[in-house]
């Protein structure tokens, strides 16, 4: 790998092709108005998205992605008990719970010097592992396939507004089948995480220090059952399903590209390779480089707060539009998610599309349940390795872990053995942030500039786009202030 | 309903399959009609309609086939966008339960959770559901943040978050937990269309869900009554020195559990953190103290 501060940002800039807002203020001082589109909520997702986009010749010429949901949460845990941040930060999201709690412990676990049994690290990325595999089907099946198959039931699957599916009857009527079928099969990836974790969403099986399961080998059994049924459903069907809408949809093989630029804080990154997936790494331009933490940074030029270091929100704020902040590397926009894990891990050697980040997402589900069916044989039937902790006066954790969205952080400040700050950057922050103060629109704005729109009455296309990110806007708008330090990004609010 | 079965256990933990199956064949038999509703997730992590998804026998899948004709829901509807908004102003003339998964945010007149852009106007999720809660036939406030404010209006609650009850004036239905069980739901739902309004305790949550405590019921009852106390996860034993809210819950979990029924949290050795209750969070902390 080489080192990312060879590359300056003033040489990657030209690169990048940032968007200006060049475009918008011609034509605002020429009196013109460019036909503005905005789609809200886009639904089939977590959480409320606004997209605006301005199209000029059918072609998108501008585009902000406006998180329209603010929760307050970093405010809400300080002066809270340490040992309470695993089970009150899962509650920020719904659909990727496992992964704040898996997150939040690995801070913890930081934060008060613990380490932890093989075993415990083994059955924390399994119970993850259901969290994926739970959010993959669901997002694949019941949020993505409604844009590309004609669903009909249930009626609230169906909608008027796409008139052009492509997809000959009988392949369709296939496609409904598992679209029905999938709801099975991701209760029981919720299912699966319950047996190791209590229950789902929300689970209490991750806890600082490892696990709080007692394994047996009826667990180990029924997980592994659990895991091979999942398994035989996404390789005979789900695998199918993303090829035909691949050849039915190659027009989007050219669509929805936005920088040449991805992320990845690791996830089963364990030595043994076949239990590995994917190691940190950035990869810009095809070349991959080491993670390092103290590049992040974040703006808020074009976000509803008023400072860096405040919770103070201005709605009246002069070009804002979102309550989402802009993260950067290195000063640069990062995707974060399954397609960038399967380039970072060379497993996916295909473009940086819409249906390439399809394709990616559904290849990951397979990668996974591989991994984990491996994990499940490892595993010892084990009582958990739980004791008393005591809190220190004053620390500080960090958990970097990759998770289905993309890339997941939490940083606890603890000082009088409470929390003194706590602050998380999560994936939808890196993939949903508006433009930053070099010009460079958000990730997933980037990927819907230059998009042509073939019926603006029905601009189809944008939702596909967007939803090829499986944003998650519950979880994009916290509030975020990482600065460079070697040891720790330092937080404060 | 009619009871088909003798034993309170069995019976107690199936209801929800037997008023679903109830619903079912009348809806089928045209004895009843089919009611729409809405699904409105606000300021809360949608997690409810993901629990909803986790339902099993019936799944949910069955449900919005066969029991209740969902007409909005920023999850799983095809619409996006006006035209999805237009569902929910559809709806608002028809007989219709809204389900409201999530706070409602009220500072900055609700500006911290829009909904939908309709006709050139922002609709918050406080306007929302002021405008289908004054129509609805039924209000049902599933999960904590909806029953109670919940995560979502802990302090300093920056937001403003409160509880549906709190910004309707008007009966409703709670389903507290965090998240609420599917089968709460499923039950709630099917009892609303079959027979109307269940019988509710003094906070409107049904009885038929809500009538015990989690140490009325707990798998570890026993060692409380004899004394003996765990002082870590996973060492046998009460967890109530630990910090365990179940003798102040009140929930089934120890009776039904979760998810395919496989566990529930005390089951995975971690105390009740009271999250059907309430004051939770900031009442039901620390959740762990050792």
């Amino acid at each position: 790998m080489k080192d990312f501060s060879n590359l300056s940002l003033n040489k990657l800039l030209p690169m990048m092709q940032p968007q200006t807002w060049d475009a918008q203020n011609t034509c605002a001082r020429m009196g013109i108005k460019m036909p503005e589109i905005i789609i809200d909520p886009i639904t089939r997702i977590s959480g409320f998205l606004e997209i605006k986009v301005e199209v000029e010749h059918n072609t998108i010429n501008s585009a902000q992605a406006r998180g329209l949901l603010y929760r307050g949460f970093e405010p809400m845990l300080k002066g809270r008990q340490p040992l309470d941040a695993i089970y009150f930060t899962e509650r920020i999201c719904g659909i990727c719970s496992a992964a704040h709690s898996y997150a939040s412990a690995l801070a913890l676990d930081q934060a008060l010097n613990l380490r932890l049994s093989q075993n415990d690290k083994y059955i924390r990325e399994i119970i993850h592992g259901f969290e994926f595999i739970q959010n993959h089907l669901r997002h694949f099946y019941i949020m993505l396939m409604p844009d590309f198959v004609k669903i009909t039931s249930p009626a609230i699957a169906n909608s008027r507004q796409y008139i052009n599916f492509r997809l000959p009857e009988e392949v369709n009527r296939l496609l409904e089948e598992h679209y029905a079928m999938s709801y099975q099969y991701a209760m029981l990836a919720h299912e699966g995480q319950a047996v190791l974790a209590g229950k789902a969403p929300h689970n209490h099986g991750i806890f600082t220090g490892g696990v709080t399961t007692d394994l047996t080998s009826y667990k180990i059994v029924k997980v592994k059952s659990i895991i091979n049924k999942i398994q035989s459903f996404v390789d005979t069907a789900m695998r199918e399903d993303v090829d035909i809408l691949a050849y039915y949809y190659p027009d989007y093989f050219k669509m929805g590209m936005s920088y040449p630029n991805f992320m990845s804080y690791g996830v089963f990154d364990n030595a043994e390779a076949d239990i590995s997936y994917v190691n940190p790494g950035v990869l810009v331009n095809g070349i991959l480089y080491d993670f390092r933490p103290e590049y992040i940074s974040q703006q808020i030029k074009y976000s509803w707060f008023v400072n860096d270091t405040t919770d103070e929100l201005n709605l009246q704020k002069e070009d804002a539009y979102t309550f989402i902040k802009a993260p950067r590397y290195n000063g640069l926009p990062m995707e974060v998610g399954p397609l960038a894990r399967m380039l970072i891990s060379g497993i996916y050697k295909g473009g940086h599309s819409c249906m390439d980040r399809i394709i990616a997402r559904v290849l990951e589900t397979s990668k996974i349940l591989t991994i984990m069916s491996k994990l499940a044989d490892l595993i010892n039937p084990l009582p958990n390795g739980q004791r008393e902790y005591l809190l220190p006066e004053v620390s500080e954790g960090e958990g970097f872990i990759d998770t289905t969205r993309g890339s997941l952080a939490h940083f606890i400040r603890i000082k009088n053995k409470l929390i003194d700050h706590y602050s998380i950057i999560t994936p939808s922050n890196w993939n949903l942030s508006p433009m930053d103060s070099n010009g460079m629109a958000g990730v997933i704005e980037k990927a819907l500039i230059g998009t042509s729109i073939k019926d603006t009455e029905n601009p189809v296309e944008i939702g596909r786009i967007v939803r090829s990110f499986d944003p998650c806007v519950s979880c994009a708008t916290h509030l975020i202030t990482p600065k460079g330090n070697k040891k720790i990004i330092e937080v404060s609010v | 309903m009619e009871d088909q079965q003798n034993c309170p256990f069995t019976a107690a933990k199936s209801v929800s399959q037997r008023l679903a199956q109830e619903a079912v064949v009348k809806i089928m038999n045209q004895d009843i009609p089919k009611l729409n509703a809405i699904w409105l997730e606000t300021t809360g992590c949608s997690g409810n309609i993901i629990s909803f998804l986790n339902s099993d026998n019936p799944n949910a899948y069955e449900i919005l086939t066969t029991i209740v004709n969902l007409t909005y829901s920023n999850s799983v509807m095809g619409e996006q966008g006006e035209a999805a908004f237009d569902k929910f102003l559809e709806t608002l003339n028809t007989e219709f339960i809204l389900l409201v998964d999530g706070a409602v945010s009220t500072n900055k007149d609700g500006a911290f959770c829009i909904v939908a852009y309709y006709h050139g106007r922002r609709i918050t999720s406080y306007e929302a559901v002021k405008m289908a809660g004054e129509k609805a036939k039924y209000v049902v406030a599933v999960g904590t943040c909806a029953s109670y404010g919940g995560i979502s209006a802990a302090s300093p609650n920056l937001s403003g978050s409160k509880s549906v009850g709190d910004v309707l004036e008007r009966s409703v239905i709670r389903l507290p937990t965090c998240p609420c069980h599917p089968d709460w739901i499923v039950g709630t739902v099917a009892y609303l269309t079959t027979y109307g309004i269940p019988e509710l305790d003094n906070e409107g949550r049904p009885l038929l869900f809500y009538a015990t405590t989690i140490h009325d019921n707990c798998t570890r009852r026993g060692f409380f009554d004899k004394g003996y106390f765990a002082k870590t996860f996973g060492e046998e034993g009460c967890m109530f020195h630990l910090g365990c809210r179940g003798p102040v819950t009140r929930s089934e979990c120890p009776r039904r559990k979760w998810n395919g029924y496989v566990n529930w949290p005390i089951g995975n050795n971690t105390n009740c953190i009271g999250c059907a209750q309430t004051f939770f969070p900031d009442g039901m902390e620390p959740f762990v103290r050792y």
